[in-house]
């Protein structure tokens, strides 16, 4: 559905460096998460970190590989839960694009059910919400017109 | 205009709406109640209700003979804490990722 969460990084290497880091299990471990992933579409497997109670997590995500394309796009379903069985769907997106001197590289994490996206950014806007709800109408508004930028 | 089927965007553009929506997010309410926070008329706050309710946003109970939206709200703290910790989760690895690739550059330039 909408882009929720975007981050937009540059790094000083290739593409194919970057993709390494996100697609090699043992680097991945190095700043992301131990995990056993395997760059194949269908493909099941799991991020495991410590459990966050605040935020009734379980300390796993389950995830499964939605899109392959070295070395540009990379996508995998995210899910999450508090361990009771109910899990929290959500879809990581990762797309490589070759600069001067380096590689930018856009996470797009969506794919959060309706209630999940919209609702808190009412009940919360005296907490600062009210801000990237306006980046993110921006953003919808600049992909609906095909001119989304970072 | 407004009685087709709006989708999320639509129904959330209106700044009406996002007003009742937040309204509602302190504590559910008749519809005359939240008629007074507008300067429109009942009518009018009635079809924005309506809007809201067609898109899922929010439920009308009658209770007696008044009607009442109820903001629906499952899991809804859970996951407003979530998406804060995603945003800030993926900043910090990103961060990360980049302190690795530059000390990988530095080893390999000498």
């Amino acid at each position: 559905m909408a882009k929720y969460i975007k981050h937009d990084f540059f790094y000083p290497t290739t593409p194919g460096v970057v993709w390494e880091y996100l697609t090699d299990p043992e680097l991945m471990a190095q700043w992301l998460m131990k995990n056993d992933f395997k760059p194949i579409v269908g493909h099941e497997f799991q991020f495991r970190t410590n459990p966050h109670p605040d935020v009734n997590f379980d300390g796993t995500f389950y995830c499964k590989v939605l899109e392959v394309d070295p070395p540009k796009k990379l996508s995998y379903s995210w899910k999450f839960g508090s361990g009771d069985g109910v899990l929290h769907n959500s879809v990581v997106n990762w797309t490589l694009v070759e600069k001067e001197g380096g590689t930018e590289l856009q996470l797009i994490h969506n794919g959060f059910e309706k209630e999940a996206l919209f609702l808190p950014l009412f009940a919360s806007m005296e907490t600062g919400w009210l801000r990237n709800m306006n980046k993110i109408f921006e953003l919808i508004t600049a992909a609906a017109d095909g001119t989304a930028k970072a | 205009m407004e009685q087709q089927r709006l989708d999320v965007f639509q129904v959330i553009a209106d700044p009406s709406r996002r007003q009742i929506l937040y309204l509602l997010s302190k504590d559910s309410s008749t519809i005359n109640a939240l008629a007074e926070n507008f300067d429109m008329s009942r009518p009018a706050v009635s079809k924005h209700i309506k809007v809201l309710s067609n898109a899922g946003f929010i439920t009308i109970e009658d209770i007696g003979r008044e009607r009442h939206c109820v903001l629906k709200q499952d899991g809804f703290k859970d996951l407003h804490k979530w998406l804060e910790y995603f945003d800030a989760f993926w900043a910090n690895k990103l961060n990360k990722l980049g302190a690795l690739i530059n000390e990988r550059n530095k080893s390999q330039k000498k």
